[in-house]
């Protein structure tokens, strides 16, 4: 093999293996955490960054022809597809929790939310300003 | 040849990988943790299914696999729109079969025809 031939395996396994890294990861945040809606976190990693990163170490293998470019459309449909299927399973969890202010804080104004970040951003600047004055 | 044996390990380690996901599915105690695993394993499926398409050197795998993104993703948004549309309906009619034994007995005939 020459210096091209073992350039192209290097990058490709690089890419397929931080893939698989990456799966797993997402398999260890969906054991880690207890809540749904902190789960949908990891697993939406796995659905764009890490198919991604697959598909790129795939692509690089095949070469330039017309199964890379099937390939990379697999990756652009998941990127559109992937925050829509979230979004409609966060849809299915907040409707039919009776118990969801259980598990998370929730605003039905977003003016609170607003005012209580900003509140908190003050405090910090505050605190931190006190702390290099003394 | 050293592509088919890389080709091999990664197939069998996203084999392994399946089967947290499916235990996940199984003990998932909301319905939203079930959707989320098997949404999991789709994309799991997708990779394994292009990695066969390179590995036996057949360009059509590679369309199976989009398709089968197409419809992993259809799966789930109907599945979730299904399961609020019966949460609503339960709710709905529990509302119902309250109001109606706490008033009178005269409303039970209509609500069974307007629950059809």
């Amino acid at each position: 093999m020459g210096a091209f031939e073992w350039i192209r395996l290097i990058a490709g396994c690089a890419f397929l293996v931080s893939g698989l890294v990456i799966f797993f990861t997402e398999i260890f945040g969906v054991f880690h955490y207890d809540y749904v809606l902190n789960r949908m976190h990891a697993t939406a990693m796995g659905d764009t960054l890490g198919i991604a990163s697959c598909m790129v170490g795939l692509i690089i293998f095949s070469g330039l022809n017309f199964t890379s470019l099937k390939l990379l459309l697999i990756v652009i449909f998941l990127w559109f597809a992937s925050p829509v299927s979230s979004h409609v399973l966060a849809r299915l969890e907040v409707a039919t929790n009776e118990n969801l202010t259980g598990h998370c804080k929730v605003y039905t104004d977003l003016k609170a939310l607003e005012e209580e970040l900003s509140s908190e951003m003050s405090g910090q600047e505050e605190n931190e300003s006190g702390g290099t004055k003394s | 040849m050293l592509y088919h044996y890389i080709y091999i390990t990664i197939l069998i380690i996203l084999a392994l990988m399946l089967f947290p996901c499916l235990i996940r599915a199984i003990k998932g105690p909301r319905i939203a943790d079930r959707l989320v695993s098997v949404n999991m394993m789709g994309t799991m499926v997708m990779v394994m299914i292009a990695v066969l398409a390179l590995m036996l050197d057949e360009g059509y795998l590679v369309d199976v696999c989009l398709v089968y993104a197409m419809i992993s993703f259809l799966a789930v948004v109907v599945l979730a729109k299904v399961y609020i549309g019966i949460y609503e309906e339960t709710r709905r009619k529990a509302e119902q079969a309250e109001k109606g034994t706490g008033e009178n007995t005269e409303n039970e005939g209509g609500m069974s025809d307007g629950s059809f």
